[in-house]
Order: structure tokens, then sequence, then C-alpha cells
């Protein structure tokens, strides 16, 4: 892991309209280069807004993030160009095949002829979709559609990926499959930011992971590190019903 | 524009791959300018043999009035006669309570004597006349006082339309005018006969004075006289054209509802240009949904008797036309489905306002027909502006010239549209590109 943030996140506030209280309140976050960075907190906590803000959906209320050294508002076309997404919904057309999909959202990234053709085929060998890649997604399974959502947010090759919840609804096998890739490209030093309702997935993955309730970071490190600061908790699920409670969420 | 030609391509693949939807899109509107074409035909226009309206008619006079209005009325092909009803004679009860049922729409009663009251009423009308030449002696209504009129009942269905009841008592008030001016010239020659042994009274033959030549004034020569497929293909290709929002704003809230935008703002692409991708693939099946139902209007419709459309010579014309309200439909598309938040609210706010755009620009009631105000209402609706177009081009021979006003008029309201889309945008999302 570099000590270089490549993510600087700087009092971040967000505010929904007709809302009085704050999605995320006051959040101030560093991730480093490399990292793999999990954004753990039960429904509404914020993670998926801090994404949202994060990847230039919306503007933040208040507060400032800075990717890769740039401001994000001022130049969210270069940021654009080097942070990949994969959205929690299956993000894709039904009625095309793997392969359209792929073309096309390739080309957003300005990518085209042999070099996309090239790696559309390396990822759809990858992760086990080769023999599918012309058929239309709406056949396919639930976990071959993450596969293929996630292969889409990886077709530039980003230095920034952003997952919300990457694996929910997937069986064990596509699980694995996608988690041992990003392990792969991280080592390669594409940086991962990540949120899931997994805590044992988050414990095993991320190098990092910040707890988040109501909109605020209530606790961040190493998952190791935190279970060293709380001895009377066994794994990281304990941690975070201890510091998010047992009530259930929105 | 590498990305733009890319997002066509999905553009249209997404659309050639739902089946369902093609037909729609195509077929409805076939269907309903050829249901609506037909439907008019029998209301307003050339009501033939097949056709005709079925006057329940009593005759009690059975004489020249009676006669004239008889033939008048069959001469016209709009009517049929009836004298009886299962094969009894009618009577004015039976048409009263038939008409009242709603089995027959009008009924006409001819009372007795009514053409000898007015052969009466017309010879002491010319005995006065001749006495003020003391020839008052040659005939003999002294002081006979003229007959009260008397009246022809006819009866209506309360629905029939106004502008058709008038058409019927204009025509008989025609006849009875007749009638009286041929018996004012008949005993007129014959008192003057016997005032005058010598005098040789002429064989008067009647015509009228007059005669009527309509005229259709068009900008460049226009092959045929306008007939109602004129009028109803541009009406309704103009509506289902604008109908096309519903597709585009239900393609525009799948792609936010399942994920896709979340995706493609998060892209270094302008939203924009992905959404004139979508506006150039509709713009295409626009074109293509008008050249069916413009096929539809010469081929199909004559094959149920009624009348073809005559495309005339303006043929550049009415591409431009065409392609200018499709954008004018899609601008309004875009914006529909980018404003609203759910498919529901998409497509009860988009099927309701094009009704009522519909119905304000005149494509149901014609314009003439509207309360001077709601004229100027009718005005302000771009389904008008394209109306009038299509209309200038097909019934007037228009050009490309004389189809600016509409087509500025359209265009305008496609930026505007899309301006009013982007700032949207930019309001509720300033981040996006």
């Amino acid at each position: 892991m570099s000590e270089r943030p490549i993510i600087e996140i700087k009092e971040l506030t967000k505010f929904y309209k007709g809302n009085d209280a704050p999605a995320i309140n006051n959040i101030s976050l560093d991730i480093f280069q490399n990292e793999i960075f999990g954004l753990l907190g039960p429904n509404g906590a914020g993670k998926t807004t801090t994404i949202s803000i994060l990847c230039g959906l919306f503007p933040p209320t208040r507060g400032e993030v800075f990717i890769d050294g740039m401001e994000l508002r001022s130049n969210l076309d270069r940021i654009k160009h080097i942070i990949g997404v994969v959205p929690q919904d299956l993000a894709l057309y039904p009625t095309l095949t793997a392969m359209e999909n792929l073309t096309f959202f390739g080309n957003m990234y300005g990518l085209k002829g042999k070099d996309l053709q090239d790696r559309i085929n390396d990822y759809l060998k990858v992760f086990g979709l080769e023999k599918a890649a012309r058929k239309k997604v709406t056949t396919y399974s639930g976990g071959m559609k993450r596969r293929v959502n996630l292969i889409a947010g990886l077709l530039h090759r980003p230095k920034v990926l952003f997952l919300d919840e990457p694996t929910v609804g997937i069986d064990v096998q596509s699980r694995m499959v996608i988690l041992d890739y990003l392990n792969e490209i991280n080592k390669l030093g594409t940086t991962i930011i990540y949120t899931s309702h997994y805590m044992e997935e988050a414990e095993n993955l991320c190098s990092r992971v910040a707890i988040v309730d109501r909109g605020k970071i209530i606790s961040i490190g190493n998952p190791k590190e935190l279970l060293r600061e709380h001895p009377e908790f066994k794994n990281l699920e304990n941690i975070f019903l201890h510091l998010t409670g047992k009530e259930m969420r929105d | 524009m590498f990305k733009f030609i890319s997002a066509i391509r999905k553009e249209a693949l997404i659309l050639l791959r739902d089946k369902a939807g093609l037909i729609i899109v195509f077929l409805m509107p076939m269907v309903l300018i050829i249901i609506m074409s037909l439907l008019q035909e029998v209301g307003y226009s050339s009501i033939n043999r097949e056709t005709q309206v079925e006057v329940l008619f009593l005759d009690h006079d059975n004489d020249s009035l009676g006669i004239k209005i008889r033939r008048g009325l069959m001469g016209s092909n709009y009517f049929n006669l009836l004298d009886s009803l299962n094969g009894k004679p009618l009577t004015e009860t039976e048409i009263k309570e038939a008409v009242k049922k709603g089995d027959y729409v009008i009924g006409i009663v001819i009372p007795p004597g009514v053409t000898k009251k007015i052969r009466s009423n017309v010879s002491i009308m010319v005995a006065q006349t001749l006495e003020g030449f003391g020839l008052y002696n040659t005939v003999l209504f002294g002081d006979i006082p003229l007959a009260r009129a008397d009246t022809i009942n006819i009866y209506f269905d309360p629905t029939v339309k106004l502008t058709f009841k008038n058409t019927i008592l204009s025509s008989l008030k025609q006849y009875n005018y007749q009638i009286e001016s041929e018996m004012i010239f008949t005993t007129f020659n014959h008192e003057m006969a016997k005032a005058f042994p010598t005098y040789q009274p002429p064989d008067l033959v009647f015509k009228d004075a007059v005669e009527f030549h309509e005229v259709f004034p068009s900008y460049h020569k226009v092959e045929k006289i306008p007939n109602t497929a004129q009028h109803n293909v541009p009406a309704w290709a103009v509506f289902a054209m604008f109908f096309i929002i519903i597709p585009l704003t239900s393609s525009m809230i799948v792609e936010r509802e399942e994920g896709s935008m979340f995706r493609m703002m998060a892209m270094p692409v302008n939203y924009l240009l992905l959404l004139m991708a979508k506006v150039f693939v509709y713009l295409i099946v626009c074109f293509f949904q008008t050249l069916l139902m413009i096929l539809a209007g010469i081929y199909i419709l004559p094959l149920f008797n009624a009348e073809a459309l005559v495309l005339g010579n303006q043929i550049f014309a009415l591409v431009v036309m065409t392609i200018i309200s499709a954008l004018a439909a899609l601008g309004y598309g875009i914006m529909v489905g980018t404003l609203a938040t759910t498919h529901q609210q998409a497509a009860a706010f988009g099927a309701v306002s094009i009704i009522i755009m519909a119905a304000l620009g005149g494509l149901w009631v014609p314009m003439y027909l509207m309360a001077p105000a709601m004229q100027h209402v009718a005005t302000l609706s771009p389904l008008n502006w394209a109306l009038s177009g299509y209309y200038d081009i097909f019934i007037r021979g228009a050009g490309v010239v004389e189809i600016l006003p509409e087509s500025a008029k359209l265009l305008g309201f496609f930026f505007i549209s899309v301006i009013i889309t982007g700032l949207y945008m930019r309001v509720n999302n300033p981040m996006s590109k």
C-alpha cells in the first residue's frame, strides 16, 4: 500500500432535498493507492451516497474531494477517465448480448477496434463467459449478470474502481471468481473502494474498512486492528453489530 | 462522433429486438389511421349508396311540394326515404316513436293539402299584384284572406349534429321556395292569358340563374380536389408521431431505474449526446411510421371504398415537415422522460398531454368550428403547427418556403424542450456533463 492518498475526502456532507438529517455528515477520509477499502454500514448509512459523490454523479452539499490529486468538480472529465464504477444495480441492457453491452460501454470510454475486442475477450475468458458472449443478457443467471456488470467497469483499466455491493445475490462460485480477480487487479495497482453487507467477505478482502452509520464514520482501520481493539468480539460482524446496533434500518 | 454512432447502434439494437414494441410503433398507427379515416369518411364526407341515411317519410300532400321534397332528397343520394315499416304504411305516431327510440335519426311528415294552400296563397298574391294594373276583375279572389302557412313536422334524433340538421332544413326550405316561385310564374302567366287573349304564355323552364363552382386555392398546382384522406392522414400521422413519446420516455426511465444511467453518468460522455442518439433512432422510427401511414392512405384506404390520399408533388416539403414534426415530438419526449420520475408519471402525463394538445390543435375538431377564444389557444399547440404544415403541403400544394413558419415554430419547440431538459439536469445534477 502506498502512502500517497489517491482519494482525499474533506468534510463531506450531503443533504437530500426534503430531508433534515444529512445522508453523510462531515466525513473526512484518505484512501491510499493500492488499497482495497471497504465502506461498511447498515441500509441508509450513506455508503451509496458517498460512492455516488466520488463518481461525480451529484455534488456534495459541503466539502471537497480530490482524486489522484485533482479536485473532483473542476476536473470531472479527466477523473471520469481514471475511475471505474460497478453499480449495485445490474446496469446492463438485457436485450443486448454481453459482447454488445461491453462494446457499447467500452466505446463510451473511447475504446474501439481490435484493442477493445481483445480486452472484452480476455475479460470474458477470465470470468468464464466466453461461450455466452453472444447470448442476450436476459438469458443469463444472476451470477453471470454480476460478472458482466463487473467487466463493464473494468474495460478501461481504471486506476480507481468503485464497487457498490458487487457480490450481492450470487452463488459462491461467482463470488469467488469476482473476489479473486479483484485481489489480482489490486496487486497490479488498482485501488478498490468497495461497499458490502457481507462482513466476512470484507474482513478477508479489505486492507482497511470504515464502518459508517447515519452518515458518519464510527470506526476505521485494518480489520485485524479492529479485532485487536475489540478483543471481546471474535469477528468483524460482531464488531459491526456492536457499533451500529441491532435495530433494523429502512 | 464515434461515441454518438455507438450509442445510435445500441439504441437501434434495443429497438429492433423489441418485437412487441415495433408492432405497437408501426402497426397500431396504421390501424388507427384506417379506422379513423373510415369513420370520418362516413361521418362527414361522401355518403354513398351504402352509407345513405334512412329517412322516415310520410307524404299526406301527394302534390307538388311533397313530390318535390321526395325527388330532391332522393336525388341527393344522401338519403334513403322509407314510406313503410315492416310492410305497413307509416303513420306520424310511428315516425315519432321510431325516432324517439333512436331507431331512425330523421322523420319528415308533410301535411295534407300543403301544396293547395301554397297554390291558393300564390293566386291571391298574383291577384293583388294584377289589381294594380286594373285587371282585378279578371280574377275572383276578392276578399279571400291569405291561408295560414302549414307546418311540416321534422323529427330529429337529439344526437343529430347541428350542421346535418341545418342542411336538411335548408334543403326543405329551398324546395318550398322553388315550388312557390314556379307557382307564381305559372299563375301569373295563366292570369295574363286570361286578361289578354292574344298573349301566348311561354313554356317556362325553371333553372338556377347562378351556378356554384368550388375552387381550392393552392400555392402550386394541386392535381386533385382535396378529400377526407388529405385531412385524416396528416392529422392522425401527427397524433401517432407525438405518441412516440410513450416508448421514448419508457426507454429513458428503464435506463434510470435499471442503473444504466448511473453507469453512463459516471462515464466520460455527455449524457445529452446519448439522449440525442436516442432522438436520432426514434426520428427514423417516426419517419418510417409516417411513411407507412401515408402508404396506408394511398393504397389501403381505397380497399375500404374510402378516398385515397393524393400525395401531390411537394415530396421534399413533405420529408422536411415529417422530420421537423418528429423532432418536435421527440424533444417533448426527452423533456417528459427527464422530468418524470416514474413510468406511471411519464405514461400518464405524456399520453394525456398529447391528447390535450391534439384536441386543442384541431386534430379532432377542425379549428374553424372552435369558439374564437379556443381558436387562439389552438395556435399554441405544436400538434397544430405540424398539422397546419401538412395541410399546407397536402391541401394547398405548399413547398418548403411556404411551410417555413410552421417549421420554425416546431424547431423552436424542439430546441426549447432540449434546453429545458439540459437545464433541469444541470440544476438537479450540476456535476453531470
